[in-house]
């Protein structure tokens, strides 16, 4: 019995030691890149890809942090964690010449707000928050926040999204401030309205629990991300979905390098991959969310569809998040004080 | 009488039996244990990072703050009453079955469905209590309006009990099979009436197995904050989910260290004054 | 009497099989959002077949769970043994250090350990965060479970039988392995089944310990939050369940055939 555990250890050692072939290893979201993208990088390179998945940029964020940033390559996270990992001198500054097909991407996502001068990031993919509804269960036009920050508004019952930026975002474009603003006073605002808003609605919840519980009935409105609802409509027409006139936040996830990452060179050949307009085309036809590769949109299936791709109008309501730096405390407690009381 | 082991034999019997356990323990459990005291000494600096000065202040904070003190209040509360429920479903179920000729078979019967993932159980909960889930379906078949039971504590409280029934017939189950039934004839042949027989002779024997699982249950029904976030809808805040808050998007490592430090001195601190007060009757041993 | 035991019994297992029915149910919907049943379909498991990734997950968590509970029941039970047979320094301290995996949280437990894992990866280059540091995380959680359910059955045992074998001339392993062992094997096995229950579906502790390549079930599904669990996940908890059960019946059919 004994020997049997020593043996099944050391084994278990050995293997964990004898990694030869050269691995690119990728960070992501589950389900949020095709398999044959993956497996075309493999063939052409003659390398061996390695995908791990993660649930909460939070939770991802706290294993970096603990040592776990010198396990990856490349990373694919959401816009706001961008300046905290280069702050905390997790990521690579980007060596442009590297990846010639920046060129493709469009020029709206050079500059973004979270990363200046996009130094440390390239956008993988992107995506409104706004407020999807059953058209059979509301009683009253669902047009604004004020659904769900105005108990004289509220048009049915609803959930709130179980993410701080996007929430508090909302909360702050209600108000018609920016969705990055620190300004205390609109943040004791917010902490208001939020709170009040909690205590009539049906709690909170992850985005694809709000999108099922839509299609199940159980509730009327919910903040909920584009890609979700298109997938979703074709199960009930009934579900729509809106930019608020006051506006919304446009997220993105991106692509990052890890300092301590031992191929740099492999990591800048898959970002340049995945900026192929054939590439973009494929990943965004089979994932369902909006590319940013501009040379890629004449091969895109949904290119005409407003929920994925919103015209210039609506688009001039949409607000990218920025990185709040040290100001992000301001934000952390009034979302612990709207979770906790 | 056999002659007693020397020292040194008895040396290496405790070294062999404890000796990898324990050092194990202590690499393991008791070393990342004093890694997170010293975090919870330290700030949060601007960036979410442990910083100097040490002091007490994460403690201070807590223990200042009513809304804290609160939230310890409810998750005690929570955790005790799911745990007496599980009690009062758990015990007779270790009875069943360790008197059952297929208690093997029936033992494995409890634990298969926690092989399935406990995301997907919890969701399961969901299609159980949503709006015109299944408990719904069978209230109206009834004739009665439907009940608003996601999120409520109800639902709570039924996937609590549900998570954690097995932490407590396991260990139940392991000091029943061992009862010696001889006790409780004599009990009757002695003219005691059958709950009293019950009462004298048999539970006794079940306190080690009681006692065991009632710990398990009741620590992590404590800390537990999954399910009160998606079946309580993330109303009702529980210290798990303060903790999680502050490793997560609060960022607060040193604070969240300090929390989890309060849990667990409560926790060794209501042990070691059980095996105070016992001392006498010699069930200081179970802790 | 012995009819409401068993009345009970079966109204606990329906209640413990309820969820199971739901995600029985949910694995043959047509319907990819799992709210409601809006047809009967095969699909899900013909994906499932498909997809190796998920298969490959299993194997990792299947790999996991069996090391680690192999060693943390091992371990557990000689530590039990140890705690109630002998006296030595520092035992109470061991006896309360059992309590702290049951009570620290996940996250604290997966960060302390990270940490400590890192630390000792820049001083002497090892270990790799991987299936192996995995292991050796639950193991850390499971040891305590084990002793703790094991403990409460050697309390009942009486010490004479095992000095009888010891007068009798018996050498300690063979004391334990003849006398001990058998009579908690009841024991070892719940701590055991509460240990490899534990290590299946534990995600916290295995998402900060886990490294390229190594991804779990749990991570895996835990992941999928963005967008959505997929029915593949209901067909291959269906078919766990389902193929566990088929084997435990067969087995009893066969072993008591056999006696």
């Amino acid at each position: 019995m004994n020997r049997v555990w020593v043996v099944a250890l050391l084994g278990l050692l050995i293997a964990g030691c004898g990694q030869q072939k050269q691995e690119l290893r990728l960070l992501n979201w589950s389900d949020y890149m095709p398999k044959e993208v993956l497996e075309e990088f493999e063939k052409r390179e003659g390398i061996k890809v390695v995908e791990d998945t993660y649930d909460s940029p939070e939770a991802m964020l706290s294993k970096l942090q603990a040592g776990g940033d010198a396990e990856y390559d490349v990373l694919i996270t959401a816009d706001y964690t961008v300046g905290s990992l280069a702050r905390a001198g997790s990521l690579q500054e980007l060596d442009k010449s590297k990846i010639p097909n920046l060129q493709n991407l469009d020029p709206q996502f050079a500059n973004p707000a979270f990363d200046p001068g996009a130094r440390y990031s390239v956008v993988y993919q992107w995506g409104t928050t706004g407020l999807a509804y059953r058209e059979d269960l509301v009683s009253g036009p669902v047009e604004s926040w004020a659904v769900i920050f105005d108990p004289a508004k509220q048009v049915g019952s609803f959930l709130l999204l179980d993410e701080m930026r996007e929430m508090m975002g909302a909360a702050l474009k209600y108000q018609g401030e920016s969705v990055n603003t620190t300004d205390p006073e609109k943040l004791a605002k917010v902490q208001e309205l939020l709170l009040e808003a909690k205590r009539r609605s049906q709690g909170f919840a992850g985005g694809t629990s709000i999108r099922d519980r839509l299609i199940a009935g159980d509730i009327a409105v919910g903040p909920a991300y584009s890609g979700d609802i298109l997938a979703a409509q074709a199960e009930n027409p009934q579900l729509k979905y809106v930019i608020p006139v006051e506006g919304a936040t446009l997220w993105t996830d991106n692509l990052v390098v890890l300092k301590k990452s031992p191929n740099h060179e492999l990591a800048y050949k898959f970002i340049n991959f995945l900026l192929e307009p054939e590439i973009a085309a494929q990943i965004s036809n089979s994932i369902g969310y909006a590319t940013p590769v501009a040379a890629a949109m004449d091969q895109i299936e949904e290119k005409d569809n407003p929920i994925i791709y919103p015209s210039e109008e609506i688009r001039a309501r949409l607000e990218l998040l920025a990185d709040l730096g040290d100001q992000a405390d301001a934000f952390n407690k009034v979302w612990a004080e709207v979770k906790s009381r | 009488m056999r002659e007693a082991a020397t020292p040194w034999e008895r040396l290496r019997q405790v070294l062999v039996t404890v000796g990898p356990g324990g050092l194990w323990l202590v690499l393991f459990v008791l070393i990342p244990t004093l890694v997170m005291l010293v975090a919870s000494l330290m700030s949060r600096g601007s960036l979410g990072q442990l910083v100097p000065p040490l002091g007490l202040h994460n403690y201070v904070r807590f223990f200042s703050d009513p809304l804290f003190i609160e939230i310890i209040g409810r998750s005690l509360w929570i955790g005790f009453w799911s745990t007496v429920l599980i009690m009062l479903l758990g015990y007779p179920l270790a009875f069943y079955i360790a008197q059952s000729r297929y208690k093997e078979v029936l033992l494995l019967l409890v634990v298969i469905p926690f092989f399935t993932n406990f995301l997907i159980r919890v969701y399961a909960w969901i299609v159980v209590f949503q709006k015109e889930g299944l408990l719904n379906g069978l209230i109206t078949a009834f004739g009665l309006p439907p009940a608003e039971l996601l999120p409520s504590t109800f639902a709570v409280y039924v996937a609590t009990v549900y998570t954690y029934l097995p932490f407590f017939v396991l260990p139940l189950y392991a000091a029943v099979e061992r009862i010696d039934w001889s006790q409780l004839e004599a009990a009757y042949d002695l003219g005691a009436r059958p709950i009293r027989a019950f009462w004298e002779a048999i539970f006794p024997q079940t306190v080690p197995g009681l006692f065991a699982g009632f710990l398990l249950v009741f620590i992590p029904a404590v800390g537990t904050f999954v399910i009160a976030d998606l079946l309580g809808g993330g109303k009702v805040t529980l210290v798990g989910n303060l903790i999680q808050l502050q490793f997560g998007s609060a960022q607060n490592w040193a604070f969240g260290s300090a929390v989890s430090m309060v849990l667990m001195a409560m926790v060794l601190l209501g042990l070691w004054l059980y095996a105070r007060t016992q001392g006498e009757k010699g069930l200081d041993k179970l802790v | 009497m012995k009819r409401w035991l068993a009345v009970h019994a079966w109204l606990v297992f329906a209640f413990l099989y309820l969820p199971i029915a739901v995600i029985v149910a949910l694995s043959f919907n047509q319907s990819r959002f799992g709210v409601r049943f809006t047809g009967f379909t095969f699909d899900w498991y013909i994906r499932l077949f498909n997809n190796e990734r998920i298969l490959e997950y299993l194997t990792n968590t299947l790999v996991v769970a069996v090391v680690s509970t192999t060693v943390s029941t091992i371990l557990g039970t000689l530590l039990a043994v140890g705690l109630v047979r002998y006296r030595f320094r520092w035992q109470n301290a061991l006896r309360y250090l059992l309590y702290v995996p049951v009570v620290v949280p996940d996250v604290v437990m997966g960060i302390s350990l990270l940490l400590l894992f890192d630390v000792v990866r820049d001083a002497i280059g090892w270990p790799r965060l991987s299936l192996f540091t995995i292991i050796l995380a639950h193991i850390s959680f499971q040891i305590a479970y084990v002793t703790l359910v094991v403990r409460a059955r050697l309390m009942l045992l009486d010490p004479t039988l095992e000095e009888a074998a010891k007068d009798l001339g018996a050498t300690p392993w063979l004391t334990f392995r003849e006398v001990t062992l058998p009579l908690i094997m009841p024991g070892v096995i719940s701590g055991a089944l509460l240990a490899f229950s534990l290590s299946l579906d534990d995600f916290v502790v295995t998402f900060f310990t886990a490294g390229p390549g190594s991804t779990t079930l749990p991570l895996y599904i835990y992941s999928s939050v963005k967008l959505g669990i997929s029915p593949e996940i209901h067909a291959l908890s269906t078919l766990m369940v389902g193929i566990t059960i088929l084997v435990l019946l067969l087995g009893a059919l066969f072993w008591k055939r056999r006696v």
